[in-house]
């Protein structure tokens, strides 16, 4: 345990610091409508990978940078540090990804690893089914097997991202239902396929990041099954551990620029006469946030940071998403509390950041939900940390 | 940059604890002087703030009861300026009745009589194992500023009066000075005062925590266990969902109080400019933490938890003092609001 950046260390933090400097968007840049913020934001991925600091200890022979863990860890505090926005392939960076470097040939790591890093394809994840949400492994869509292609029909939703996205990872069944988790298969399926049918969801921010998918007999090459048949379930836990516990990491940037935005509208706005955060029980309200976001930080650093590169994590990426809901809902939670009265203020100037508190706040309600929710992680550090007996 | 223990830094932490579980609780201080965990300093093979963090854990693992906080803090933040001999016991005497941990203005009065020693005037209290030291480390104000002296005991003017601790196995005094004479070379110059008393703060701060996480982690462990064989309506009453997440909440807060225990150690080693954020941090988190994890395996236990003979009480009671030590949760939330409040930007004061 050492924080002592070596000389190399520095010197990439002396980089990316200046690159930011001079590229971060200020976050009053970013359009408002999804379409042209999607657009804004890969422009702004593509922008970071070029310069090195996207996937940059993925393996270099497909398109990352092939340096050490630690080195994404230290750009990603730069980062946060600089307030920069979350990037827009979130699922083909931090959830499919790792899995495609894992599982995938060499043929579809060549093909699909280059362009997550750039954002020119953006990817979803076809997991969840409307009656398959925390019993993911009784999900019904079926990949029938023909000569060279699976004919794939089912229903998916939650998935994030999918009316921009390329791909889909999908978890479908390949065998009778009665095999459960054995039965399951990894298929990566073109969203621009005939059958496959996208409809945006509006969620209760108002936004429609998220979609329902209907296949409906969409064929899908054999060449796209990651891994072997029946090893779908396998990959999704490979998958699920990354969504769970390193994608903390890069997540935590964002969480970190909340925290600074709630206490400088805090400090700027007023209650009593006085500013907000003149007021210790205020100041005590956003420090406990804070307190959880860094908190966050080092425990994803110590317990996953090693495994940014895409190697398998354990359990312990249950703790880590459990602190990082925490974390989430408290700062969204606390921006209520300590801003109050004033997020529904008629003075001028203040809609577009009441706005914004209302939709993180709403949004971070998912924080204990998605990816596996609260009590799905708590099982599974009952069961493989703490083996405690069966239910 | 490393985020993980050393292969040293592991093999210490797994000696510390071998160590304890072999020594009579007698003779734990005599063999942990012996393993060398008072060995701090600028050498080399000197023990940083990351391994007396794992001696500290090692010690709450166990509930040892040795004077190693304070004299390990000590030595961390002043040693290298005080004279303090190798095995001298250390308590710390900076607390006053009625004054908080922010140690403003302590009504203690340290005089610099030109002719002769200095000599100081005041109560502190509580001092944790003041009744065992050789030396108190004594803050005093001399009319302009702070100041940090080592007065010896055993002297005229140092009256020492048991207190009572919540942890009956620690011993707290309370310690009146009526015209104590410091060591000769025992007093720190008033810029140096400051420094040294932040540095005492900030690893006093994160040692308590760590050995808070210590006593935490091994009454989880005894709660799990018994989760596993305590029978109730047939089934082991850890099959039980209530209790499979209230204990797998407890494993949460220990391993994540961990880790921000960590990094607030390995901030103060490497001087980083974000050191003092991080101590108040840990500190705050892991006050919080390890007390709830107390209080689950309390839960857990049930009834049987509620009689003297059963351990889980002695975790408690030590979770409570390790977790007000060096200030309690709210006193270091409130030193991270206070700079909130001022910065333009989190990051100004952390990175």
């Amino acid at each position: 345990m050492n924080l002592r950046a070596t000389e190399e260390e520095a010197q990439l933090r002396a980089e990316v610091r200046a690159f930011l400097a001079d590229e971060c968007p200020a976050p009053e840049s970013l359009p408002h409508g999804l379409d042209e913020r999607m657009a804004f934001l890969r422009e702004w991925q593509r922008r970071c990978y070029e310069a090195g600091y996207v996937g940059r200890a993925w393996p270099a022979e497909f398109g990352g940078g092939g340096r050490p863990p630690v080195e994404q860890v230290i750009v990603d505090e730069e980062l946060a540090a600089a307030g920069a926005p979350e990037f827009p392939n979130i699922v083909g960076l931090d959830v499919i990804g790792p899995s495609l470097l894992t599982f995938g040939d060499d043929e579809q790591r060549h093909r699909y690893i280059p362009e997550i890093l750039s954002a020119q394809e953006i990817w979803c994840q076809g997991f969840s089914e409307p009656e398959a949400g925390s019993d993911l492994a009784s999900l019904r869509t079926r990949a029938e097997e023909r000569e060279d292609h699976f004919v794939l029909t089912g229903q998916k939703t939650w998935n994030s991202w999918g009316q921009y996205a390329r791909w889909c990872g999908v978890l479908a069944r390949t065998e009778g239902p009665e095999t459960r988790h054995r039965g399951i298969s990894f298929l990566v399926v073109d969203m621009e396929s005939p059958g496959v049918e996208v409809r945006p969801v509006t969620q209760i921010t108002g936004h429609a990041e998220f979609c329902e998918l209907f296949l409906e007999e969409v064929a899908v090459p054999k060449a796209n099954l990651l891994g072997e048949r029946g090893w779908g379930w396998k990959i999704a836990l490979h998958t699920l551990a990354h969504e769970r516990g390193t994608a903390a990491l890069p997540r935590q940037v964002k969480l970190r620029t909340w925290v600074d935005r709630l206490a400088a509208d805090g400090r700027e706005r007023t209650s009593g006469g006085r500013p907000i955060l003149d007021h210790e029980d205020a100041q005590v309200a956003v420090a406990r946030a804070y307190i959880n976001v860094e908190v966050l930080r080092h425990h994803a650093a110590r317990t996953v940071g090693r495994f940014l590169n895409g190697q398998p994590v354990g359990p312990e990426s249950s703790t880590v998403k459990l602190v990082m809901a925490e974390a989430e809902q408290r700062v969204t939670k606390a921006a209520l509390d300590v801003l109050g009265e004033t997020l529904e203020s008629p003075q001028a100037g203040m809609e577009r950041a009441n706005d914004l508190w209302h939709e993180d706040y709403l949004f971070s309600r998912t924080a204990t939900v998605l990816g596996g929710t609260e009590q799905i992680q708590r099982n599974i550090i009952a069961d493989r940390i703490l083996r405690l007996p069966q239910e | 940059m490393d985020l993980e223990l050393s292969d040293e830094q592991s093999w210490l932490a797994e000696s510390v604890g071998a160590l304890l579980a072999r020594t009579p609780a007698s003779h734990a201080w005599d063999a942990l002087l012996e393993f060398g965990a008072l060995s701090i300093g600028r050498g080399a093979d000197d023990l940083g703030a990351v391994e007396l963090a794992l001696i500290a854990r090692a010690i709450g693992e166990r509930l040892a009861t040795v004077p190693f906080l304070s004299g390990a803090a000590a030595r961390y933040a002043v040693g290298a300026e005080l004279a303090v001999g190798e095995r001298d016991t250390i308590a710390l005497a900076l607390l006053e009745p009625g004054l908080g941990w922010d140690l403003e203005r302590p009504t203690t009065i340290i005089d610099d009589d030109a002719d002769g020693p200095m000599r100081v005037d005041g109560e502190k209290a509580p001092v944790e194992g003041a009744g065992n030291a050789a030396a108190l480390l004594v803050l005093a104000g001399d009319g302009d500023g702070r100041r940090l002296a080592l007065v010896s005991t055993g002297q005229p003017g140092v009256t020492i009066v048991p207190g009572a601790s919540i942890d009956g196995t620690l011993t707290v005094e309370r310690v009146a000075l009526t015209g104590a004479i410091a060591r000769a070379d025992g007093v720190l110059a008033r810029d140096r005062s400051e420094a040294g008393l932040q540095r005492l703060l900030m690893v006093g701060a994160m040692l308590s925590a760590a050995e808070a996480v210590g006593a935490a982690s091994a009454v989880l462990a005894l709660a799990r266990d018994y989760a596993g064989e305590r029978k109730q309506f047939g089934r082991a009453i850890g099959s039980f969902q209530a209790l499979r997440h209230l204990l797998a909440d407890m494993y949460v807060k220990e391993t994540s109080a961990w880790s921000t225990v960590l990094f607030a150690a390995a901030a103060l080693e490497d001087e980083l400019e974000d050191a003092r954020q991080t101590a108040h941090v840990a500190k705050a988190y892991a006050s919080r933490a390890t007390l709830d994890i107390a209080h689950g395996a309390l839960q857990v236990f049930g009834g049987i938890a509620f009689t003297e003979e059963h351990p889980a009480h002695t975790y408690l009671r030590r979770i409570v003092v390790r977790g007000r030590d060096f200030g309690g949760a709210r006193h270091h939330e409130r030193a991270i609001g206070r700079v909130l409040a001022h910065a333009d930007r989190v990051q100004e004061v952390v990175a």
